[in-house]
């Protein structure tokens, strides 16, 4: 009671006043140096003043993380949670275990730093702002976290192996961060898995802030498998130099109640994205997928293409904002969302926004929610395949298709089987 | 094609800001003190003769709306509304109770002549029109004449005034007002509810097919006036009726409030066709002055079978803040929905739709093209919705946008919601300018810019302009000439 009466406006949820006290109980704990300290305590203010967001906010219309957000697991200290195969056959592995970087791995050229160094010597503190009033994810990681992995990439490196930044916790909290800076014409191959030993819960925030120079070629693949009880909230702010190409894969696999941001920003002409989503939802569960990409700049090309599996209760969103500012002639972007709906106490929203303000654009989205189609299911079944294989050879098309897009076999086949594995287990 | 021909005759022969319907009408006016309170909602209401249950209909409103926020989702700016700054009723001095055309202030007639509105019925059944269109013609507050009334009576098909509707058939108001948009919906229809002063009834009996097309022509005179209509059409069932609704307003340097309710109720198997084209004064080239459009309509497909299409075409008013609905309650029901936004200078459109899917085999079309100009901002929202029990529904969306000049803003915003596994929802938007392909393939065959500009506009829009009555299509054609002249070539 204490904390509302410094705030007496301010009717604070169980979740919320679990936050506060957590902070509360941590000052002095947290890494950082005193500017990092001031920020933290400036973001975790913002974020009691706003509270967390609700569907009146129209960022979060389809998310009412206030409401959905009933608790908040303590920390807990101790917890022993320990590194797994990597995704890809002879990846570097650079592990977080618990919310705790092992920076030790050495790849040729690459700086690692644990980013708790980074909030000690203050380095950090640019990086833990909100990125707008609504920015829930940014406020409260930006107060919480303590750790995660910073790397630098030099310019014309060329990484031949897979980096796989794995992340693995048990139940309690976890804050990480990701910053990573891919230098001028470098190519690389990054993997970002998150995942949990235990069905604990687990609140889990991250951000991974990516920045391509011009040039760079990248592909990272973001791959979600977090425990049935877990809240994900996760955050991906990239910015685009002249020239760069980014792949972006994002599979959702687990998670009780995730959120993940993809904030994307081009800022150098001649860029290009290619962003491909897969979100398996089943059980009980709540996803929501929300892009905002800003096209800022003339000539760039972005294709987005989202593919969802929607099985018993669960309920998936997907938002994609497409900003293009006034002097962004030339831009090309085109967006999908493929939904399927394979249950009728599941559910799905798609809100795809165009916020056009350059003439000489070309820009579309399409979005389509249905269940399996009846002529598909009928050419498996004539052919003697049982109907419930049938539906599942189909749906496992559906979402394998985008993953097929990476082309690359490595890569393409760990992935169609973690696909396949789960659409085993729900379907 | 001739219609293209007379778009550039349009654009070519008028002024810039030259709003065709600017002009004012003097005439004497009978107007309420300015602003709003309890007192003013009895004084309309005493006006209009209303029977007690309205009065306490619209002070319930009224006491709800005090308690009400205005609405900030939508994309649209403009200066905070000092609601008791407006007149909330002003009626043409001479005009009580029902008249006939010949006791109507010639004024207000030689106004309506200029607006090209059809009043005089023995011109039109002497052959000036092909087709009879009967016409309520609403000025400011109050409904000044309706046409046809008899030949209408003789089909059973009730067509008046809804102040006259609300004295004469109190039971049919009853029961349907309120009962598609009730009176705590929002903001704007709240206050409709307390201070409505006019608009139409349309009442049609089970089984009758209206043997015309209805129509009401609205317009804005007084300074400082709000305009508070409410539309009430009941299409029992297997009727069917289509109803058209237009426009205007003088052009002035103040904003003026237009927030109209608009409420269509479909039995089984009825069916209800809405037209709007709506040329309220947008402003001048500044941005100064035009109409605020704050507007709540919604059709209830209540019977199995029934159907309910909108179709609009907005060039005017500053600000259009409007989203008419079906609501897909009876099973097999079928809504659609087309719209032409087309926006210039500095106005601000915020338009769509919502298809709110509740029974089973339930469909709905949405088409819906804007096209911006000037340093227009113009936004499509629309929401489609499929409930958990609405078996079997289907959605197409189709809603393409058009830049004209690098200074104006094109937005899509939808909102899909799909809780039945059986739903197929299918939305696609684009964004383009007119391609200089397609303009270089019209210029090489000698059309000179600014026709194939508009020779290309007229083919974006068509799919829209094919849904609208005859009459109507004609007039959509040629004001979206006017709205866009100035921003082409």
């Amino acid at each position: 009671m204490n904390i509302q009466a410094n705030q007496p406006a301010a009717k604070l949820t169980v979740a919320e006043t679990a936050l506060v006290e957590a902070f509360s109980a941590q000052i002095g704990d947290l890494p950082g140096n005193g500017a990092v300290a001031g920020t933290r305590d400036r973001l975790l203010d913002d974020l009691k003043t706003a509270g967390l967001p609700t569907r009146r906010i129209e960022s979060w219309h389809y998310t009412d993380l206030k409401n959905l957000l009933r608790s908040v697991p303590e920390q807990v200290a101790g917890t022993k949670v320990s590194s797994i195969a990597p995704l890809v056959k002879g990846s570097t592995v650079l592990p977080v275990l618990q919310g705790a970087a092992h920076a030790d791995a050495e790849i040729d050229g690459v700086t690692i730093t644990a980013f708790r160094d980074q909030l000690s010597d203050g380095s950090a503190v640019a990086g833990l702002t909100a990125l707008d009033k609504d920015d829930a994810i940014g406020r409260l990681n930006g107060s919480f976290v303590r750790d995660g992995l910073a790397l630098i990439i030099p310019a014309n490196a060329e990484i031949e192996d897979v980096i796989e930044l794995q992340a693995s916790h048990g139940e309690g909290q976890i804050h990480t961060r990701f910053p990573v800076s891919f230098g001028a014409g470098s190519k690389a191959t990054i993997v970002e898995r998150h995942r949990s030993e235990t069905d604990a819960a687990a609140l889990v925030s991250s951000i991974s802030d990516l920045t391509l120079e011009d040039g760079a070629e990248i592909t990272w693949i973001i791959l979600q498998q977090q425990g049935a009880a877990d809240t994900h909230l996760a955050q991906i702010r990239v910015k685009l130099g002249a020239e760069a190409k980014l792949r972006l894969y994002v599979v959702n696999a687990g998670g009780k109640l995730v959120r993940q941001e993809l904030r994307i920003e081009v800022q150098g002409e001649g860029a290009e994205l290619t962003l491909r989503g897969v979100n398996l939802l089943g059980g009980d569960t709540h996803t929501d997928v929300t892009l905002v990409l800003g096209h800022n700049v003339p000539h760039t090309n972005s294709t987005e293409t989202f593919r969802n599996v929607v099985f018993d209760k669960a309920s998936g969103v997907f938002q994609g904002m497409i900003r293009v500012a006034p002097d962004a002639q030339k831009t090309d972007a085109k967006m999908a969302c493929n939904t399927l709906l394979m249950s009728d106490d599941g559910d799905f929203s798609v809100k795809p926004e165009l916020e056009i303000f350059a003439d000489d654009v070309i820009c579309g989205h399409g979005a389509t929610v249905a269940d399996i189609d009846r002529n598909h299911l009928f050419y498996l079944m004539a052919r003697g395949v049982p109907e419930n294989k049938a539906r599942a050879m189909l749906v496992n098309a559906f979402v394998a298709e985008i993953v097929e897009e990476l082309e690359e076999d490595k890569l393409v086949e760990p992935l169609e089987e973690i696909i396949s594995a789960w659409l085993d287990k729900h379907a | 094609m001739p219609a293209v021909q007379e778009t550039i005759d349009q654009v070519r022969g008028i002024d810039i800001d030259q709003y065709k319907y600017g002009f004012e009408t003097v005439i004497e006016v009978d107007k309420a003190p300015k602003g709003l309170s309890e007192d003013i909602i009895r004084f309309i209401s005493a006006k209009k003769q209303e029977p007690d249950w309205m009065l306490e209909w619209r002070l319930d409103a009224y006491k709800r709306w005090l308690t009400m926020e205005e609405p900030t989702w939508a994309r649209v700016e403009y200066p905070k509304i000092d609601f008791n700054d407006i007149y909330y009723y002003a009626a043409p001095k001479n005009v009580t109770g029902p008249v006939s055309l010949d006791e109507v202030d010639p004024e207000l007639l030689r106004t309506y002549e200029k607006l090209g509105i059809p009043l005089r019925e023995q011109e039109i059944l002497a052959g000036v029109q092909t087709s009879k269109v009967a016409v309520d013609a609403v000025f400011d507050s109050v409904s000044v004449v309706t046409t046809f009334k008899k030949e209408l009576q003789k089909a059973g098909v009730i067509f008046m005034s809804i102040s006259e509707a609300i004295r004469e058939h109190p039971e049919l108001i009853k029961q349907y007002l309120g009962s598609v948009v009730p009176t705590t919906d929002n903001y704007y229809a709240t206050l409709n509810a307390a201070v409505f002063t006019d608009g139409s009834f349309v009442f049609v009996p089970k089984g009758v097919r209206c043997p015309m097309e209805l129509s009401t022509y609205f317009r804005i005179n007084e300074k400082n006036t709000g305009q508070f209509e409410r539309t009430l059409i009941i299409a029992e069932e297997g009727a069917y009726v289509s109803y058209l609704e237009g426009c205007t307003a003088p052009q002035r340097d103040e904003n003026q409030l237009h927030a109209a309710v608009v409420e269509l109720v479909a039995l089984d198997d009825a069916e209800i066709k809405y037209s709007t084209v709506q040329n309220w004064f947008p402003g001048d080239k500044e941005g100064k002055g035009g109409i605020y459009n704050f507007v709540t309509k919604r059709g209830d497909c209540r019977g199995a079978r029934s159907k309910i299409s909108w179709t609009q075409v907005e060039t005017g008013s500053a600000i259009t803040w409007k989203y008419p609905s079906c609501i897909l309650r009876g099973d097999d029901s079928r809504g659609e929905f087309y719209s032409i936004a087309v926006s210039n200078g500095h106005q601000q459109i915020d338009s769509g739709t919502k298809m709110i899917h509740l029974g089973k085999n339930t469909s709905s079309r949405i088409i819906s093209k804007g096209i911006s100009a000037g340093v227009s901002q113009n936004t499509y929202r629309g929401q489609v919705s499929i409930h958990r029990r609405a078996e079997n529904a289907r959605n197409f969306t189709n809603c393409d946008s058009l830049l004209i000049g690098d200074k104006c803003g094109a937005h899509t915003v939808p909102y899909i919601e799909a809780k039945n596994q059986s739903a197929q929802i299918e939305h696609e938007a684009t964004t383009s300018k007119i391609s200089d392909d397609q303009k270089f393939y019209a210029m090489q065959r000698g059309i000179p810019e600014e026709e194939a500009i508009a020779l290309i506009v007229n083919g974006f829009v068509k799919d829209v302009i094919q849904q609208l009555p005859m009459e109507f299509a004609v007039e959509a054609q040629k004001l979206i000439g006017i709205s866009l002249e100035g921003s082409v070539g």
